[in-house]
């Protein structure tokens, strides 16, 4: 019998459809139904400027919307050939981390309401909101920020606010204690936790697989190490992995990364104290839209000669490994934006974790792989 | 160095279907292949390069052709390699990439119904994002935004 989770369901989180056949208890088949959510935002961003772009990178993926912005930033700076000063990369790799902090908690929070706990939903709301009046601070929202620009960022950090930053991860790392005692210490969450949801590491690289849900299988995989982007080279910080490929060690990989983004962002807010520069590269050609950038003839010029490039970026956002193909014809918009959303992928190998369990395993499982309908859809 | 590698290794198994290995930042190259040596050039640089993690499938509509790229990833070289082809507008149609690489699968649906791209010998080319039905093609320079379209949605078969 077929059975259909969603498109309203409180397993879902979001607008979409997971169909599976079962018999009895068992789960023999399933079918994620996506489209729902389906925007059209690589057409739309071939109508826009450079700039305007990074408005939908934010509604992509509405939980981290800085790790969308940072992606497309990178590929677009490829494509047009402008390097951003050294002060906006480490700007950019705070919001990275503070942002990877925010949707882990929030994944925490939705993961553990699935499970039936419902205290620690609180909490996790509660210390996500400390991180959200962080990023309202300087960027003056709280989810959708417009705060990247090609060649930079848009704005510097207010006074006083690296101080304030560092209360907000002394705050949480002690909080994360005791996320792990409320939830390793509770036999309701591991026995609907351990041993469930189980894919392996061959599985994971055959699927497309990666992520947390990679790490969780022992592969020691992260965009920051094998890749490094904006200034990720020069920080220092473990790659989180886990064995045992199940819903517990997806939850232990992503409690580790919380705790080595706050290792990350204590060294990036020591560099930003220590080094005050500009934010956004001077000489930007006009029709990119940059706040600051001298008006002259040249920029008609640049315009109209402006070399073509295409760009490649990847990131690891805090749902997996994200990708963004940028093709520049020499006109001041994109001719073709191509992204790769993790949970796509992740979602596309849905028969491999599912098939087999109970229906009463699929909220703990699918609230693992950790699923943000917005980027799938696009 | 990376993409001469890379070069030598596909040309040996695939001749001529080769078209060239071009270099590309931070990646080991971007290999430009005839559609017609998909799945031999696919398998060889899948077993004897060790690109074994499929990262995406995409289309670009370039009016006169469309190209459908690869990227592909190996976790023992640390890289990324882009595979691209040229495709004729009026027949743009490839061999999947699924059976090599089973991620191959939503991608393909996706690139299929956006760009027009038919992947002969896919095992469920189906609509993902769009509407069963919908007969347009969202991603060609063809298809405008500022027109709308007449459409009728069928219902999806449950």
């Amino acid at each position: 019998m077929w059975i259909n989770m969603g498109p309203q369901h409180p397993m879902t989180h979001g607008l979409w459809n997971l169909r599976v056949k079962i018999d009895g208890e068992i789960i023999t088949d399933c079918d994620p139904e996506m489209g729902y959510l389906h925007r059209g935002i690589e057409k739309i961003s071939e109508d826009r400027h450079y700039n305007e772009v990074v408005t939908l990178m934010d509604r992509t993926c509405y939980v981290a919307g800085f790790a969308w912005e940072h992606l497309y930033i990178l590929a677009a700076e490829e494509a047009l050939h402008i390097a951003p000063p050294e002060r906006a990369e480490y700007l950019r790799t705070m919001c990275d981390e503070f942002q990877r902090i925010g949707s882990h908690l929030m994944w925490y929070a939705a993961f553990v309401q699935d499970i039936g706990l419902m205290s620690p939903f609180l909490y996790g709301m509660r210390d996500r909101d400390l991180v959200l009046d962080l990023f309202q601070s300087y960027t003056g929202a709280r989810m959708t920020y417009e705060y990247m620009r090609v060649g930079g960022v848009r704005n510097d950090l207010p006074p006083g606010f690296t101080g304030r930053a560092r209360k907000v991860l002394d705050w949480l790392s002690d909080r994360f204690v005791e996320y792990d005692r409320l939830c390793l210490g509770s036999d309701i969450f591991r026995k609907r936790c351990d041993g469930l949801g189980v894919l392996s590491a061959a599985d994971c690289i055959a699927t497309g697989v990666t992520g947390p849900m990679l790490r969780s299988a022992g592969v020691k995989r992260d965009v920051r190490r094998d890749r490094p982007y904006a200034s990720y080279a020069q920080l220092d910080f473990d790659v989180a992995v886990a064995d045992g490929a199940d819903v517990t060690a997806r939850y232990l990989v992503r409690m580790e990364e919380m705790r080595q983004s706050v290792r990350l962002l204590r060294q990036v807010l020591d560099w930003l104290d220590r080094h005050p520069g500009p934010v956004l590269a001077d000489r930007l050609p006009r029709w990119l839209g940059a706040p600051y950038a001298p008006v002259g003839k040249e920029d008609y010029v640049l315009k109209r000669n402006y070399p073509k490039g295409v760009g490649f970026s990847s990131v690891e956002e805090p749902h997996g490994e994200a990708q963004a193909y940028v093709v520049n014809e020499g006109s001041e918009h994109p001719y073709r934006v191509k992204f790769r959303s993790p949970v796509f992928a992740n979602l596309s190998a849905a028969r491999h974790y599912l098939i087999g369990y109970r229906v009463a395993d699929i909220p703990p499982i699918m609230g693992s792989v950790d699923i943000c309908v917005g980027e799938v859809d696009r | 160095m990376q993409s001469d590698d890379v070069a030598r290794t596909v040309g040996a198994q695939v001749g001529d279907r080769l078209l060239g290995v071009d270099p590309f930042p931070r990646t080991a190259g971007r290999l430009r292949f005839r559609p017609d040596g998909a799945l031999e050039v696919f398998r060889t640089v899948k077993e004897r390069l060790g690109f074994d993690h499929l990262s995406m499938v995409g289309g670009i509509d370039w009016v006169t052709h469309r190209e459908v790229l690869y990227v592909v990833w190996s976790d023992s070289r640390r890289q990324y390699l882009i595979l691209s082809a040229d495709l004729p507008a009026d027949a743009a149609r490839i061999e999947s990439a699924s059976p090599i690489w089973p991620a191959a699968e939503w991608h393909e649906r996706e690139t299929w119904e956006l760009v027009d791209i038919q992947f002969d010998h896919h095992p469920d080319l189906r609509h993902l994002l769009l509407p069963d039905g919908y007969e347009f093609h969202p991603l060609l320079r063809s298809f405008k935004l500022h027109e709308p379209e007449e459409l009728e949605v069928k219902q999806r078969s449950v």
